[in-house]
This record gives C-alpha cells, structure tokens and sequence, in this order.
C-alpha cells in the first residue's frame, strides 16, 4: 500500500549528514537524561560503584515495577544522585568491558512470553502510546500497532542504510510485535522495496512525501485514527530491530545508530552510540568555532541535553538561540511583551500533514481549551507531532508544552 | 529553530504587498493622499505604541494596511480630526483590545472604514479607478505566492461576485470599478486574521463576500462603491466565525462516521 503526503515544509539546512555509519569518538559515559524519566517514578536497583552488564536492570518504575530501564554498556556505575522526595537525579555508568546479558528466549512465542521478555530486558519502555504518549502499562492490549520504519525530520538519518543491515531482525521484531494486539500492525517506510511481507495483520505501508510524512502521527491519521477511544503503540523501527535481534541471540544490544549533523559538526555523518550517550563526550574536537549548542533530537524539536534521550535518532549541533531580551522593545518600563499571535499561512496549513484542522487547534490549545482540542484531533498527537507546528508559526508559543498540558486534562479527566 | 512565517515577517510581507496601490495612490492624488495616510499611520502608531507600553501588545506592520485603506476607500475630503476619530475607533476597538494583530476578529481597516462611512455621511468618496485595479495585481502574486491571503478566500469571492453581479446587472461592471473592489478582496476581504481557518470555510466565507459585495454595490447604484466593499468585508468577517464552527462541528461528525 502507498500513502502520499500531500502537505509538509521542505527545510533545507546546512550540515546534512554524510549518508554513511562511520567512526566516532568513543563514548566513554552514558546517563539518564530527564526527559526519559517523564511520568515514571524510579525505584533504582543499584548502587553507586556496583559493575553492571549491557542489559542490567538500573531502575524501574514504582507503579508499574515489570517496568524496567536497563544498561546501554556495561561498566561501572559510577555516579548516582537523588534530588528532592529521592527522586532520581542523575545515574551515570562508565563504560568497561563488553559483557552482556544473557536473556533466556521463549520456547514458543505467545502474548505473555513475549511480553515478559520485552519486560525484562528493558526493550518495553521503546513502545509509547497514543494517546497521551506514556509507556504502555503492562497487559493492555493496542489497537493497532505502528513501527516507524522512516525519518523525515531535517538532518536526519536515511532510515534505509540503517535497516540494510537487520532486515531480517526488523521482520522478526516486527512478527513478535503481532503477538501484542489483535489489531493490524502497520510497518511505515520509505518508498521502496517492502520492508516485510504483507501478512494476515501485517500491513506495509510506504509514505511518500516530505516531513512530516515520517512522524508517526501522520501514519496513524491516515491509516487508523484515533476515534471511538482507539489506542495505538508506536515503536522505532531501531527499537523493533533490537526486538527481533533478541529474540534471535537472546541480548540487547544499547548501541543505536544516529545522525550526528547540523551546522555546527565539521563533518556530519552517522555514528553508532549507546543509548543515553553522553553528548560532551560525542562531539568532543568535532565542533566548528561559534556559538552551538547539542541537541538531543533534531533541530525541530530537539533538546538542550547532556545525554542522548531514548526517543531521539539525532545529535544536532546547532546555534545557540538568540537571547529573548532584544526583543523585548522598548525594554524593562514598559509592560513585558505578550506572547505573539499565530497568524494564519499556508506553510501553518501543510505543517500538520493530516486531516485535522491547524489553526483552529493552536487556536484552542494557545487558549488551555482542552475539550476543543480534543474536539479537532490532539489526542492523536504527542509533543514530537508539533515541532513543524512550532517552527511554522514562527515560534510564537511553545505548542508543545500546550499540547502537553491540553493532554495532561484531558488524560486526568478519564 | 525558527521558522518564516512569524507574525512579524507575514506582517511585513503584507505591508510590503501595500507598496503597489500606494504607489498609484502617490500618483493619482498626490500631496493630499500623502496628508491622510500620515495622519492615520500616525494615529494607528500611536495607539499600538499606548497598548505596547501599558499592555505588553506586541506592535505590528500591519498599521499600514489602515492607512493605505482609507487613502483608497475613502478619499474623500475629510478633515485631519476624522480620520485621527476613525482611526483611533478602528484600532482600538477592532484590534488593540483584543491583544493586537492576530487576536482580532474584525480587520481594523474595515472597522475604521465603516466609522467613516456611518459617521460622516456628507463626506463623498470618489471610487477607485483601473490603476488600482491593475496595481492590485502584483499585491495578490506576492501574498498568495507567501500563503498569506488563502487563494480559496480570492477565487471564491470572484466567482460569488461575478455571478452575482451578472444576476442583478447582467454584466461585470467595468474595469475602474474594480479599482476598489480589487484592493479589499486582496487587503481586507483576504486578511488572514480576520478570514475563516478553515478550508471549506474559507470558500463559503468567499462567496459570501463576493455575493455581498455585488448586492450592495447593486443597492449603492454602482459596482465598486467603496461602501459596498466595505461594509460586505465586515458582515463576511462577522460571520467568519460561525463558518468555521459549522465547517469543523460537519468536520468532527463525518470523521467520527468515517471511521466508526
């Protein structure tokens, strides 16, 4: 089956990648970013100097304790820190070694091996469900399951060269995941040659078409929106490899490719990194002369981090932002300026490749009106769905923090 | 990273749009027309600038289109206390209370332009003639080659406006008559604020204008009487909301069915 996309912003930026996984620094350190932690409560399992393997239990989540975060490398931990109410602060493993841990396969795959395994070795926490974009509890079942087999963000990696090397892995992945729900499981990818035979539930669809054609939201817009309170899981397909890798040699492996670009990068290229890479230690002599900043994510919606957070594919070097005080005419007597409006325009109409309405969706969400926007559709998206939106307009709002607390409404009033 | 089409740069781009039937307006009428848009761009500026400093409402480009609107729409002789009135009701009311460009429901323009028209009566305005029609052209390539002015807004209200005009006259009105209505279809009528967000409702609201604009034109006497413009861009953009409630409430309704 194919989709075209008919909306989208072409961005063309500088520093694109050298199609190509090549050398990198070796990455010494690898942490826990914040942002993996949002809407988990971690009940850490180790102590500060304890060696741990690739694929060692580090913490789990209180609430739902099968719910567990492994190692990406295996070294020693060397650096654990609670904040306030013991929440974790930062846990950092120095790599060493190369053991890894052994995960015992199931005989026979079923629903429940297969979930049990997914558990254990830390590969659970790669699902994200919509709506509300939180880790599925375990024993629910989706509705449908979608494996993002392309990216079309700028800079980002061409999901091909990373897939030409697990193809059969992806298709095992993609098979265990078809344990999961009774629904379809869509695999989204490039134009090309089908990734997996289409099966009884197995569909593979290519997406034709500039970003957003890639996000996640736009495949399940087009092939199974989120109506009637439809739950759906996305899944990489980098995360959906490791799957099917496990499921083949019973490890996980941490080590994820990404593109390592953006203006600033002297030469932007793919690298393999573990997962929570630390970024410093990445881009360590790479960095041309000037004001940059890494990012953890792409340059549309990707974060100022230490650590390379679980959902991103990308490192960006890329400018520090100006400061906002230059704006702020005629300075500190007058009333501090109001956030500006979002003004109407075609690239806003296309930012949003689906079929829900743009505009009057910033509209609601710029106002808090949760019920509306629930109303036009944002239960079908999630914070990454609105970078485009964001850079569209301008910049005016922060749509996704808006998007975030128009969910966090509407996911306590259920 | 930031992306073009801020409120800043479609403000700009609009008040870049303006250059053309300014231009024609320079020519045509000279110091006089050059007397009142000074007038009322500073009338408008200094109104922003009040709302920018006790209200933090950001200031926008857009009180160009204000001031060139009343230079075409209504040139009529008018004293430097009218248009400094209409102006300040106009944007106040139609926009700085609202939280400036973006967060208005009527265009300023429009509101300003019908003060005029109800409150000074006696005062005639001459219509707009071919020049700035033809002038007008350039202005529509620019904003809708930007995405500014929905080009579903400016074929539709073509088509309502020729039909209609076709039904009640049996014929188009001739090209200098188009001088005015030209220049609202392109900076009023396709205002992006002001107009429906919706792609059906953009169209609706077209037609609607389009219709509007011929029937009042027809009521005035004359296709193109500034006040038939006018007046049609601000019963349109009353009903602009309700046009995009019905077209997303239909919207919401089929996509629940749809996918049941």
């Amino acid at each position: 089956m194919k989709v075209r996309i008919k909306g989208g912003i072409e961005i063309v930026l500088r520093g694109q990648p050298v199609q190509a996984i090549q050398a990198a620094n070796t990455v010494q350190t690898v942490g826990t970013p914040s942002m993996d932690l949002w809407g988990i409560r971690p009940d850490v399992l180790v102590a500060e100097g304890d060696v741990v393997e690739e694929g060692t239990a580090l913490f789990r989540d209180r609430k739902r304790p099968q719910i567990c975060f492994t190692a990406a490398v295996s070294g020693m931990v060397s650096e654990l820190t609670f904040g306030a109410q013991r929440q974790l602060a930062s846990l950092r493993i120095t790599a060493g070694g190369h053991a890894r841990r052994q995960f015992k396969r199931p005989v026979a795959a079923s629903r429940d091996s297969i979930q049990a395994l997914l558990l254990e070795s830390g590969l659970w926490p790669s699902f994200v469900a919509r709506p509300f974009g939180r880790i599925p509890d375990p024993g629910s079942t989706p509705d449908a399951v979608f494996v993002t087999a392309l990216d079309t963000r700028p800079l980002a990696a061409d999901a091909s060269i990373v897939q030409a090397e697990g193809r059969e892995d992806l298709a095992r992945g993609v098979s265990c995941l078809s344990h999961l729900t009774a629904g379809p499981v869509f695999v989204c990818q490039a134009p090309g040659e089908p990734l997996v035979q289409d099966g009884d539930r197995l569909r593979c669809v290519s997406f034709d078409g500039i970003h957003p054609a890639g996000l996640a939201a736009t495949h399940v817009n087009r092939l199974f929106p989120l109506v009637g309170g439809r739950t759906v899981w996305q899944v990489h397909y980098q995360d959906a490899m490791a799957m099917g890798a496990l499921m083949r040699s019973g490890e996980v492996s941490g080590q994820r490719v990404v593109a390592l670009a953006g203006e600033g990068v002297r030469r932007p290229r793919l690298v393999r990194i573990p997962r929570g890479a630390d970024l410093d230690e990445l881009v360590q002599g790479e960095v041309g002369g000037g004001a940059y900043q890494v990012l953890s994510g792409s340059p549309l919606g990707g974060r100022p981090s230490r650590y390379l957070g679980r959902h991103h594919w990308q490192v960006t070097v890329w400018p520090r932002p100006p400061s906002e005080t230059r704006r702020n005419w005629p300075g500190p007597r007058a009333q501090a300026l109001k956030p500006s409006a979002v003004i109407a325009s075609a690239a806003l109409s296309r930012s949003l490749a689906l079929d829900l309405p743009v505009l009057p969706l910033v509209r609601a969400l710029s106002v808090g009106d949760a019920e509306t926007a629930a109303r036009l559709g944002c239960l079908e998206l999630l914070e990454e769905d609105m970078a485009l939106v964001t850079y569209a307009s301008g910049e005016a709002l922060d749509l996704a923090a808006l998007l975030r607390s128009a969910l966090d409404v509407l996911e306590a009033a259920q | 990273m930031l992306g073009v089409w801020s409120r800043g740069t479609v403000g700009w781009v609009i008040a870049a749009a303006l250059l053309p039937p300014l231009a024609v307006l320079l020519v045509e009428q000279g110091v006089s027309a050059a007397q009142g848009i000074a007038v009322a761009l500073a009338a408008v500026l200094a109104w922003q600038a009040v709302f920018r400093f006790t209200a933090g409402v950001p200031m926008s480009p857009t009180a160009t289109v204000t001031a060139v609107a009343l230079g075409v729409l209504a040139p009529g002789d008018m004293a430097w206390w009218q248009l400094a009135l209409a102006v300040s009701f106009g944007t106040v009311l139609g926009e700085s209370v609202f939280g400036g460009w973006g967060r208005n429901v009527l265009s300023p323009a429009v509101v300003t332009l019908a003060f005029v028209y109800v409150s000074f009566p006696e005062v005639s305005h001459p219509p707009a003639g071919a020049w700035m029609a033809l002038a007008c052209v350039p202005s529509a390539v620019v904003l809708l080659a930007a995405g500014i002015v929905s080009w579903r807004v400016l074929a539709s209200s073509v088509v309502g406006l020729l039909a209609t005009a076709w039904a009640l006259d049996g014929q188009p009105g001739s090209v200098a008559a188009w001088g005015g209505v030209a220049f609202g279809l392109v900076f009023l009528v396709g205002d992006p604020v002001s107009s429906p967000s919706t792609s059906a409702g953009r169209v609706l609201y077209g037609v609607l204008t389009g219709v509007l604009v011929a029937y009042l034109g027809h009521q005035y006497g004359a296709l193109g009487a500034p006040q038939a413009i006018v007046f049609a861009a601000l019963l349109a953009s009353i009903f602009a909301p309700l046009i995009d409630q019905a077209v997303l409430a239909l919207w919401a309704y089929r996509r629940g069915r749809r996918h049941a």
